[in-house]
C-alpha cells in the first residue's frame, strides 16, 4: 500500500468518526449510500479488471516492446500509442518497461507515447466512464488524450 | 429481477466470462495466466476502492454545495483549475477510483473542465507515479514529461469544455436536498409505486419529481429502506430540521 493510499484510509476513518460524532443518522445514510455506489459498480469494476488480465496474457507487454524496436519511428509511435490504450498497467511494471524500451534502441518518441496513453487513454474503462459521464465526456476525453500523448512524445523527442 | 435483466444489465460482465471461457477452451495455460495477472489488480481494486465510496459519500454529505463551487466551481477561475490539479495529483488508484468521487463533485456543480483536469491528473501525474518515473527514469526525463504533460490537460480540457455542456453530462437528480444515483437505479420503480407524489420513472431509471409540497419524512424513509439498491439519497437526515438543498 503505498503512502497516499494509506493517507486516504487514515483520513477517511477520521472523518468517519467525526461525522458519527456529529450526527448518526446522516452517517448511516452515508455509508449506506456508499455501500449502493460499491454495489452499481462493481460489476463494471470487476469486468475491467479480468479484461486487463486478458489482455496482458495475451499481448504481453514483452512481446509489445520485442515488436516495436524494430519498427521505423512514425508505425513504432503510432503501435505503442495504442497498445497504451487497451491496458492499464501498473507504474511499477510500466516505468522499468519504458527504461528497458529505451535502452534497447526505441525512441524516446515511442516510448513516451506508449507510457502517456498507458495511463490517460482507457479502452477497457470506456464502457464505465462512458456510463458515469455521458458518450461526448468520455470520447473528447480519451480521444484528446491520445492526440495529446502523441504531441507530448513528438516534442520530448526533440528536446531530449 | 428475472435472469435476462440481469444479463443485459452487466453486459460487459458477461461478455468478458465467456472471452475467459473461451480462452479456458483454446490455451488452458493462457487462461489461468489471465487470471493470476488479474489477482494483482483485485488487490489494488480491494485496496482502494471501499475507501473511495465512503469518503465519496461522506463528502457529499458534509461539504455543502456552496464551499465545492467556491473551490471548484466556475467562479473559482485560476484557482479551481489549480486546485483540480492538485486534487488530481495526490490521489491514489487507478483512474475508475476517480469517477465515483468526479460524479460526486459534478452534482455539487464542478464544471466540465474542472472534471476532466481531475480525471487526467489522477490517471497521469500521481505523485506516487511520478516518484517511480524518477527513478526509473531519470529527473531530466520526469519533469520534462510533467510540465508537457500539465500543459496538455490544461489545453485539452479547455478544448473539451467548449464542446461539452454540463447537460452532455448523465444527470444525478437532485431535488431538495434528494437525490436519485442514476448508475446504482436498477429501475426497479419501487419508489414510484412506494411514493408516486415524489418518484417518478424516465427511461428505466427512477427520478426525483419537482415538488413544492412538505415531504412525508416516514414515508420518505420506508421508500429510501425499500430501494434494492439504496440509490436514493437524502442531503438532510429526516431527523434534521435544516434544509439542505
Amino acid at each position: 500500500m503505498d503512502i497516499l493510499t494509506l493517507f486516504m484510509w487514515l483520513g477517511t476513518a477520521a472523518f468517519l468518526i467525526f461525522s458519527f460524532v456529529r450526527d448518526r443518522h446522516r452517517t448511516k445514510r452515508a455509508l449506506k449510500m456508499a455501500f449502493g455506489m460499491g454495489k452499481g459498480m462493481l460489476s463494471s469494476i470487476l469486468s475491467i479488471i479480468f479484461l486487463i488480465g486478458l489482455v496482458l496474457s495475451i499481448l504481453p507487454p514483452e512481446d509489445i516492446a520485442a515488436f516495436i524496436s524494430g519498427q521505423p519511428l512514425f508505425l513504432s509511435t503510432v503501435v505503442s500509442a495504442a497498445f497504451g490504450t487497451i491496458t492499464l498497467i501498473p507504474a511499477f511494471i510500466a516505468f522499468p518497461l519504458v527504461g528497458i524500451l529505451l535502452g534497447s534502441g526505441v525512441g524516446i518518441v515511442s516510448a513516451v507515447a506508449f507510457l502517456t496513453t498507458l495511463t490517460m487513454v482507457g479502452v477497457v474503462t470506456f464502457p464505465l466512464e462512458r456510463r458515469e459521464f455521458g458518450t461526448k465526456f468520455a470520447m473528447l476525453r480519451n480521444g484528446l488524450s491520445f492526440l495529446f500523448a502523441i504531441i507530448i512524445a513528438l516534442i520530448m523527442g526533440v528536446i531530449l | 429481477m428475472n435472469i435476462w435483466r440481469a444479463v443485459k444489465k452487466n453486459a460487459f460482465l458477461v461478455l468478458v466470462a465467456a472471452a475467459y471461457i473461451a480462452v479456458f477452451i483454446v490455451r488452458p495455460g493462457m487462461g489461468s495466466a489471465s487470471v493470476k495477472d488479474s489477482v494483482y489488480y483485485l488487490k489494488e481494486m480491494i485496496m482502494i476502492m471501499p475507501v473511495i465510496f465512503v469518503l465519496t459519500a461522506l463528502l457529499d454529505t458534509w461539504v455543502p454545495k456552496e464551499k465545492i463551487m467556491k473551490y471548484l466551481g466556475r467562479e473559482a477561475k485560476a484557482k479551481g483549475i489549480v486546485l483540480s490539479l492538485v486534487l488530481g495529483s495526490i490521489s491514489a488508484g487507478p483512474i475508475y477510483a476517480a469517477f465515483p468521487l468526479c460524479v460526486m463533485l459534478h452534482k455539487k456543480g464542478v464544471p466540465v473542465r474542472n472534471l476532466m483536469i481531475i480525471l487526467s491528473a489522477w490517471a497521469v501525474i500521481k505523485v506516487p507515479m511520478l516518484l517511480n518515473e524518477m527513478k526509473f527514469l531519470g529527473l531530466q526525463f520526469m519533469a520534462v514529461r510533467w510540465v508537457l504533460t500539465v500543459i496538455s490537460i490544461l489545453v485539452f480540457s479547455w478544448i473539451a469544455a467548449k464542446i461539452i455542456k454540463d447537460s452532455d453530462l448523465p444527470r444525478h437528480e437532485d431535488q431538495n436536498g434528494l437525490t436519485v444515483n442514476q448508475s446504482a437505479c436498477i429501475g426497479c420503480a419501487l419508489c414510484e409505486k412506494n411514493y408516486p407524489a415524489l418518484f417518478a420513472m424516465r427511461h428505466n431509471k427512477a427520478f426525483v419529481k419537482t415538488v413544492d409540497m412538505p415531504v412525508e419524512k416516514g414515508r420518505l424513509i420506508q421508500t429510501m429502506d425499500e430501494c434494492p439498491v439504496q440509490a436514493i439519497a437524502y442531503a438532510a437526515a429526516p431527523s434534521d430540521t435544516r434544509h439542505a438543498g
